[in-house]
């Protein structure tokens, strides 16, 4: 009963829970009982900064810049919440028994690939990192998250969302909120909340259809194929081709995503939007691929790929600032041909103004305001 | 004691809200001892951690909020029981 509670509406959910749960006193008391002892432990860990936590291939304090191996270790965090936890499976070692270990690792392994493949990137932060991450946090957990050191998955309720490992996009999403962290640092709010989610669905995308060799047209544009429960009614929890038709389901709601700026969404909800609006740009890349046809990484993710690595986005960069440098970055690599009117024609199909190419630090879009140019 | 768990965020974004009110049950003064602990400890403040879960906590009016993967116990589990899924 507990577990399917949570596949319900809101105002079902109200309901039920006030229904007394006989399962909360022992864990209750037992977390009573503990919390001021890990009140001292956070606060030691607030001193020391997120560095302390243990680190997989310690040793030289800097990572070999450079390698062309990637170097992993795939962590059990044993349904708790210490992380990373028990590790598992360090590079190079043979399979674990555990599914989840597994596809992790090979989910780091086809991200730094793709990462050093088509962009001669080498691990996320382009000197090497060691790249960790933890299965099965905590318990039939919902999401999966990049703490700004590793990778972290949970197991999913079982009853809308499987194991977050399943899709290699999910994996490369997250990492590439590492890459964004050590490159463009996209602020996690508003419009430069959303490129920063809608940068983690690009690469994710583009990993998924590296590791399969599909090209723009045989790639399904979905972020999280594969993760939602049987009976639940979607094929995704995004699509970069047609955003807000992914799922629509009485347990999930509909997919809120628009893809252009006349459905763009303001609010203060998850950091102002982040994952509804990022279908904007989403769609911007799809279109901007879809129009060069082929292996989408090569040329429309190269240009994306210059725009977050440039060094000359800036950290609060809304739409049309980003718009603005993904032209600029298209006019450098290929000059003004197809792969730059692809991009302007993109950008100005979902909406978004894109000021001349040079002049990236404007902002010019407002929520709402459609442009179309010939 | 009226508990009100309002979840945003995640890789999935999918919005949770649940409100739970202590009055006739049994387990009633372990919740709210629960609650207590939860607001009196609302962790380190910390810049979102991108698709974690952001989550504001009501108790009788009384509001904090706090984020994965910063919660203390006491407010994982108060969460936990509220919404009633897997935190």
């Amino acid at each position: 009963m507990g577990v399917f509670c949570t596949i319900v509406p809101p105002h079902i959910l109200d309901r039920l829970a006030r229904s007394d749960d006989p399962e909360l006193s022992g864990t209750a008391r037992h977390t009573l009982e503990h919390d001021a002892r890990q009140r001292t432990r956070r606060g030691l860990h607030a001193a020391i900064g997120p560095t302390a936590a243990p680190r997989a291939g310690t040793g030289p304090a800097e990572p070999a810049k450079g390698a062309d191996q990637p170097q992993r270790t795939i962590y059990d965090a044993q349904h708790k919440d210490d992380l990373p936890g028990h590790e598992i499976r360090a590079e190079g070692a043979k399979a674990s028994t555990d599914a989840s270990v597994n596809r992790a690792y090979d989910g780091l392994g086809a991200t730094f690939a793709t990462y050093l493949t088509a962009y001669a990137r080498h691990s996320i932060d382009g000197r090497g990192l060691p790249l960790n991450a933890s299965v099965h946090y905590l318990k039939g957990y919902n999401n999966a998250f990049w703490n700004g050191e590793q990778m972290v998955f949970g197991d999913g309720d079982g009853r809308i969302f499987l194991d977050f490992t399943l899709p290699v996009d999910v994996i490369g999403h997250e990492l590439t909120h590492g890459v964004t962290q050590f490159t463009a640092n996209l602020d996690y709010q508003g419009q430069s909340g959303a490129l920063n989610e809608s940068v983690s669905d690009v690469f994710g995308s583009l990993i998924k259809q590296f590791t399969l060799q599909q090209t723009a047209e045989q790639a399904d544009w979905l972020i999280g194929a594969g993760l939602l429960a049987p009976g639940i009614h979607g094929v995704a929890l995004r699509s970069m081709k047609a955003p807000g038709t992914a799922y629509d389901d009485p347990h999930l709601g509909k997919d809120p995503q628009p893809g252009t700026m006349d459905g763009y969404v303001s609010g203060s909800d998850d950091n102002g939007g982040v994952h509804i609006n990022s279908g904007i740009p989403n769609h911007a890349f799809y279109l901007t691929a879809a129009a060069l046809g082929g292996h989408a990484w090569k040329q429309a993710g190269q240009i994306w790929y210059d725009t977050l690595t440039g060094g000359s986005l800036a950290s609060n960069a809304d739409f049309a600032g980003f718009a603005a440098a993904t032209l600029a970055a298209a006019k450098a690599r290929y000059g003004e041909g197809a792969q730059y009117q692809a991009v302007r024609a993109a950008w100005s199909t979902v909406g978004v103004t894109t000021a001349a190419a040079g002049s990236a630090e404007l902002p010019r879009q407002q929520p709402g305001e459609q442009t179309q140019e010939a | 004691m009226r508990i009100e768990v309002v979840r945003s965020g995640g890789f999935a974004a999918i919005p949770r809200r649940a409100t739970l009110d202590t009055a006739g049950r049994s387990d009633a003064a372990l919740l709210e001892s629960l609650a207590r602990s939860a607001l009196d400890s609302p962790g380190p403040a910390r810049p979102p951690v991108p698709d974690g879960f952001g989550y504001v906590l009501t108790v009788d009016g009384r509001e904090v909020r706090c984020a994965d993967p910063g919660l203390t116990p006491a407010q994982r589990e108060l969460i936990t029981h509220v919404l009633h899924e897997g935190a």
